[in-house]
């Protein structure tokens, strides 16, 4: 396999080869024309003492993280738990599938592509990956206002695994181990710290023995008690063609920790022989001229503008309905009382749900070489042999090939009400849990839970605090703050509507947003990019009061700007911000009238004009947001017994807080049935212990 | 954007720039600041004195609209009070003004001691809810705004709190008891339809490029928004609505012609307001006193006796009448004793025959009380033989024995009156209806504003388009409950097969 350069390449000093097979590690100072399918290069930086690891030695090493799985929230998990400075051990399966996109060839979109901003802003891998593994990039809602702008890109499969495998294997404190987990290794708690149990490693299955470690992270996806399904055939496992996942986690979760858990479904569409697609029956999508790429440190995407790929858009028939119906005896997914997401439904479902429509397929690359092409809307469980009749009944298809049939999968979650908002378990010390083991779906937000439990993860193992990310500040806190608060009844995905602060959380703002305190509180955050957010601060703050100070009638603006519409009697005073907030204004133009006080800022126009049209409305956000955050930074005692507390509270709201054990008093107050008066006294509790706590 | 606008708020940013190209530095005003919040402080209802409170910048504001001029910090001045817009002398109180830090709040904040009654209160609280920045304080938010600002010790907490708690519920009991009646269903329809819209527009955020929505969906969406905004600000403008807030509690007298009731006007007037004669069908038109009795604020009105006449303006009269009584709070209903069957067990049948006539149209929650007018031309015998054949009528409404000649059973029929008002005006913890509608009416006026960014934003942006839906169910949420963000994703997969 070829290494892919990640973007930001770091030069390497050692070069260590470590040949991996199932659960044996051998270490051996090799060449790279060596290199064969299980070899991968590791380069070591920072930490040449580490070279000295031996093979047999893996176990008696202590690792500051380790990681199971390595999906999209493992691969975050793994970087971020290392940019912290941890010393970090993935262990997945196969280290050929780090990275794979088990579903949709594709990342982003609204929402999503906010999640991956957010994620590229504290400096994880998706967005460069995304960059890189890109063959049609496209921004959805372009007219629909900036905030919910969705950057949005489909992927070449096989490129975003180079670019992740690449990326972790480079990555400096992290090694990588190909093996299965069978069993949490656990001991009493620390007392004074609030939990039950605490966790020092982990066994490997088939007698590979134990690593020990501060921190373990769990991101096993589907695969906790995964079973899949296709037609009335269920196997155990989480995805197609790996194997299934020890049952020995499971039990550890359910009876060892005694962990609330649920059962969720989800599926993937069949995958088509591109050849066998007749497009012109089809319409054609095309990309964005100009690829948007998703990471802040990026100026262009791996992929040309004219290399992009098309997608193509085709619709169901009453062929495709009537052979759901037929075939609803022979499907067994389907007839279980398991939740499956509402918004990303099997034809299945949204045949049965909503009759007699027309609904969308669309047929996208699965890579710039790749045979095959995704029918994203066909998600579907049902025998092979009525998936190909039914595919057949939408134009285009009528002669398709199958290459990988459509599958159902049903997995157990752990309920997120259970974890901090750090993503820890709430009564284990060290454990974290990431993904799809807590209820949601999609990479992107797999991908934002790794990086968060990851910096977590990190920094607890090398004794810092662990920390929370703000509703008022991420989508990713929007996300835990969900997962932890009100829990999940169905698969989670990422909406904008979900985000009350919306018009202040934009995909354009997230290195502002998060990139500095990135840096500066959390750790995860190289100083190259911080530097980078901090010049890109420095410049909107000084082009907004520039523009805050320039003052001109609005007869003078229409006269220095060509004659653009401004609607308001000429004598009204308007202010540059103001003015550039009118829809036929541009930054641009603005610089051409005042070449000398703008003419810097060219390069950051797009962003001042979105900033100027945010203004107002940011501002009245301002005082909610800072309420929220100071309800939010006074924190509840995990320990507290509500049940017995010493104030008055309703026997309801004391039930409530038991068993939601919120970590914030702002996290108490957004919990339905928590009345005001219970907020009040839950305020004066944690005040009167500050001051005990102080005296 | 977070710090990049707080950094904007300092003027002091100097920037090298040449001058000729500054017109004016205008930095001081724009800036949107914090809420500023009011609300009735001490106990509602029936009370001496009532304490409203304001608490935020807009305090000093608030102080000199209503009362001209901002008295001295911390000294109790007397003040006449008047509705900044209306002009309308509200009331003459104590007047405190407490600029921040040094308040319970930390803020700057100001109080009103004024008269209990409700009309009075309502009237302040209203012109309050009439300026710019100010609202209705959320339960607790004064105690929550002394607690951030570190102004609350602890002993103070549990009292405070307990109060809260009492105001919460007596809240929430209050809001059901509203939620029950016609204008409950009118808020949760608009609630409901304003959800809906909101979904769509998000939905049409979040899915309408992977998904098949219609871009129709947007244009039903912004009828129904435009609708919205007409019914809510047709309902704020309802005359009798307004009327009813600035003058309390409507008591209509009601009956049949010469049964007596401008007798009943004037004598609870005790002055000849009305024009009393023998002649039926002498007051034709509605006649209106407003009175207090027990403290209560009461608008009594005299309406023209029902029956049927051919005289076009009595035939108006008449009309009025039966309108005023189905909008009341109370009906009197006068019943000449003399004119009852004299045999008595077709008694209860007239008299349900006749309170229904006159009452056909009033609402459930409406209270009647009958008055057996003329008592001092039957015997005592025949009382005692009507009381019991009342008795027997289900459903009857509490009813007393009143001479306007003699002013027998008067005494009784003032405290009858009297218990009846306090059940209208509610006990003290329970806020009266019209307090209520204060509230309501500042949180409709505040959703129609944010309803009309929708329109400013529809073409430009839709996030912000959506932000004025969202901020429009936010205040209406605050009178009919918070819709979750879980809601409206559960209308938008309701109503749209989401799904790829």
């Amino acid at each position: 396999m070829t290494a892919v350069k990640p973007a930001e390449t770091q030069s390497s000093q050692h070069d260590i080869y470590i040949e991996i097979s199932k659960n044996s590690v051998t270490l051996q100072v090799s060449v790279p024309q060596l290199s064969h399918m299980l070899v991968r290069r590791l380069q070591f930086l920072k930490t040449l003492s580490t070279c000295s690891i031996e093979a047999s030695n893996i176990h008696t090493q202590h690792y500051d993280v380790i990681v199971v799985g390595g999906g999209h929230a493992g691969s975050e998990a793994v970087a971020a738990a290392s940019r912290i400075g941890a010393k970090t051990l993935l262990i997945t399966q196969k280290i050929q599938t780090i990275g794979a996109l088990s579903c949709n060839p594709s990342l982003g979109g609204v929402g999503k592509g906010h999640l991956v901003r957010e994620i590229d802003a504290l400096d994880g891998v998706m967005g460069r990956a995304g960059d890189w593994a890109g063959i049609h990039f496209s921004i959805l809602n372009r007219s629909k206002g900036p905030a919910v702008w969705g950057l949005r890109a489909q992927l070449d499969r096989q490129r975003y695994k180079d670019f992740m495998q690449s990326e972790l294997l480079s990555t400096p404190l992290v090694t990588i181990l190909e093996g299965s987990v069978q069993d949490l290794l656990l001991t009493e708690a620390d007392p004074g710290k609030p939990g039950k149990h605490k966790v020092y490693g982990i066994c490997l299955a088939n007698g590979g023995g134990e690593i020990h470690s501060s921190s373990v992270v769990l991101t096993t996806g589907t695969f906790l008690s995964g079973a899949l399904f296709m037609g009335q055939n269920t196997t155990p496992g989480g995805r197609m063609g790996d194997p299934p996942s020890c049952a020995g986690l499971s039990h550890n979760l359910k009876n060892v920790l005694g962990l609330k858990i649920g059962r969720l479904r989800t599926g993937t569409p069949p995958r088509i022989v591109k050849d066998s697609i007749d497009f012109s029956l089809t319409s054609v999508c095309l990309p964005d001229s100009s690829p948007t790429p998703f990471s802040f440190i990026n100026k262009h995407t791996h992929c040309t503008p004219k290399e992009q790929l098309p997608c193509f858009l085709t619709y169901t028939t009453p062929g495709v309905e009537k052979v759901v119906k037929e075939s609803s005896h022979l499907n067994s997914h389907i007839q279980q009382d398991i939740k499956g997401p509402r918004y990303c439904p099997s034809i299945e479902s949204k045949v049965l749900r909503f009759p007699g429509r027309q609904h969308q397929v669309w047929l996208e690359p699965e890579g710039l070489t790749s045979s095959l092409m995704y029918p994203q809307g066909l998600s579907m469980t049902m025998p092979l042999e009525m998936q190909l009749r039914l595919i057949r009944e939408i134009p285009g298809l009528q002669h398709a090939k199958i290459q990988t049939p459509g599958y159902g999968v049903q997995y157990d979650f752990v309920c997120p009400t259970q974890l901090f908002p750090w993503l820890q378990l709430k009564n284990t010390q060290g454990l974290f849990l990431a993904g799809q083991i807590n209820g949601t779906t999609g990479y992107e937000e797999a991908a934002a839970q790794g990086l968060w439990a990851g910096v977590n993860a990190g920094r607890t193992s090398l004794s810092m605090s662990p920390l929370s990310l703000s509703r008022t500040q991420s989508y990713i806190g929007v996300l835990i703050d969900d997962l932890v608060c009100h829990g999940v009844t169905e698969p989670y995905r990422m909406f904008t509507s979900r985000a009350e602060f919306r018009t202040s959380l934009r995909p354009d703002n997230a290195d502002l947003r998060l990139t500095i305190r990135g840096f500066e509180e959390i750790g995860c955050v190289s100083e190259q990019r911080y530097n980078k957010a901090l010049l890109v601060q420095a410049s909107l703050k000084q082009a907004l009061s520039t523009l805050q100070s320039i003052h001109l009638s609005a007869a003078r603006w229409r006269d220095k700007l060509g004659g653009v519409t401004i609607s308001k009697t000429k004598s009204s005073i308007l202010n540059g911000v103001e003015v550039l907030q009118y829809k036929d204004v541009t930054f641009q133009m603005l610089a051409s009238s005042f070449q000398e006080l703008f003419g810097p800022h060219l390069e950051i126009s797009e962003r001042l004009k979105v900033e100027a049209l945010y203004h107002p409305h940011c501002e009245k956000q301002r005082r909610e947001m800072e309420k929220m955050q100071t309800e939010e930074s006074l924190s509840l005692p995990n320990d507290i017994d509500y049940l017995a507390l010493p104030i008055s509270l309703s026997q309801e709201v004391r039930e409530i807080l038991d068993r939601v054990r919120p970590s914030t008093l702002g996290a108490a107050a957004r919990l339905p049935g928590i009345t005001p008066a219970a907020i009040v006294h839950l305020f004066n509790y944690v005040h009167r212990n500050k001051h005990r706590n102080h005296m | 954007m977070h710090f990049i606008s707080c950094c904007l708020r300092r003027s002091t940013v100097s920037i090298a720039v040449s001058r000729s190209l500054l017109v004016k530095r205008l930095f001081c005003s724009g800036w949107p600041g914090d809420d500023t919040i009011y609300s009735l402080s001490s106990g509602q209802g029936k009370c001496g004195v009532a304490v409203v409170r304001v608490s935020g910048p807009a305090s000093a504001l608030a102080v000199r609209r209503l009362t001209r001029s901002l008295p001295a910090p911390r000294t109790a001045s007397l003040r006449s009070i008047s509705h900044p817009q209306s002009k309308e002398l509200l009331d003459r109180g104590l007047v405190l003004w407490f600029p921040g830090p040094a308040s319970f709040t930390g803020e700057d904040s100001a109080e009103f001691h004024i008269h209990g009654g409700p009309a009075v209160i309502s009237g302040v609280l209203q012109a309050l809810g009439s300026l710019p920045g100010l609202r209705p304080a959320e339960a607790g938010e004064f105690t929550r705004r002394a607690f951030y600002a570190g102004k609350l010790d602890l002993t103070e907490v549990e009292g405070l709190s307990d109060l809260i708690h009492a105001e919460t519920e007596a809240q929430r009991r209050q809001a059901l008891r509203q939620m029950a009646g016609d204008l409950g269903r009118i808020y949760q329809d608009w609630t409901d339809q304003l959800k809906r819209c909101l979904a769509h527009v998000e939905a049409f955020i979040d899915f309408s490029e992977d998904e098949l929505i219609e871009d129709g969906v947007l244009n039903d969406v912004d009828r129904a928004v435009q609708q919205l905004q007409t019914d809510m600000e047709n309902h704020l403008s309802d005359e009798r609505r307004g009327e009813r807030l600035r003058s309390g509690v409507h008591v209509v007298i009601a009956g049949s012609t010469n049964a007596g009731k401008s007798s009943l006007l004037n004598l609870l007037t005790q002055r000849p307001a009305a024009i009393v004669s023998p002649t039926a069908g002498t007051t034709r038109d509605v006649l209106e006193v407003p009175l207090d009795i027990g403290g209560y604020p009461v608008l009594l009105s005299d309406t023209a006796g029902l029956r049927d006449t051919s005289d076009s303006v009595e035939q108006e009269g008449v009309r009025r009448a039966r309108q005023r009584v189905e909008q009341a709070d109370l009906s009197l209903v006068v019943v000449d004793l003399t004119q009852l069957p004299s045999e008595r067990r077709h008694v209860p049948v007239f008299l349900r025959g006749h309170l229904k006539n006159i009452l056909e149209r009033s609402s459930q929650q409406q209270q009647h009380i009958l008055i057996l007018n003329e008592s001092d031309l039957v015997s005592a015998e025949q009382q005692r033989s009507i009381q019991t054949s009342l008795q027997e009528l289900s459903g009857a409404p509490s009813a007393c024995f009143l001479s306007c000649h003699s002013r027998d059973g008067l005494e009784e029929l003032l405290t009858l009156l009297h218990n009846t008002l306090k059940t209208l005006c509610g006990d003290p913890l329970i806020g009266s209806p019209t307090l209520t509608q204060t509230r309501h009416r500042t949180h409709l006026q505040k959703s129609i504003e944010a309803l009309q960014q929708y329109h400013e934003y529809r073409d430009v942006d839709l996030a912000l388009a959506a932000e004025g839906l969202r901020l429009g169910l936010l205040s209406l949420g605050r009178i009919t409950g918070r819709v979750s963000p879980e809601e409206i994703l559960d209308v938008i997969f309701r109503d749209f097969c989401i799904g790829k």
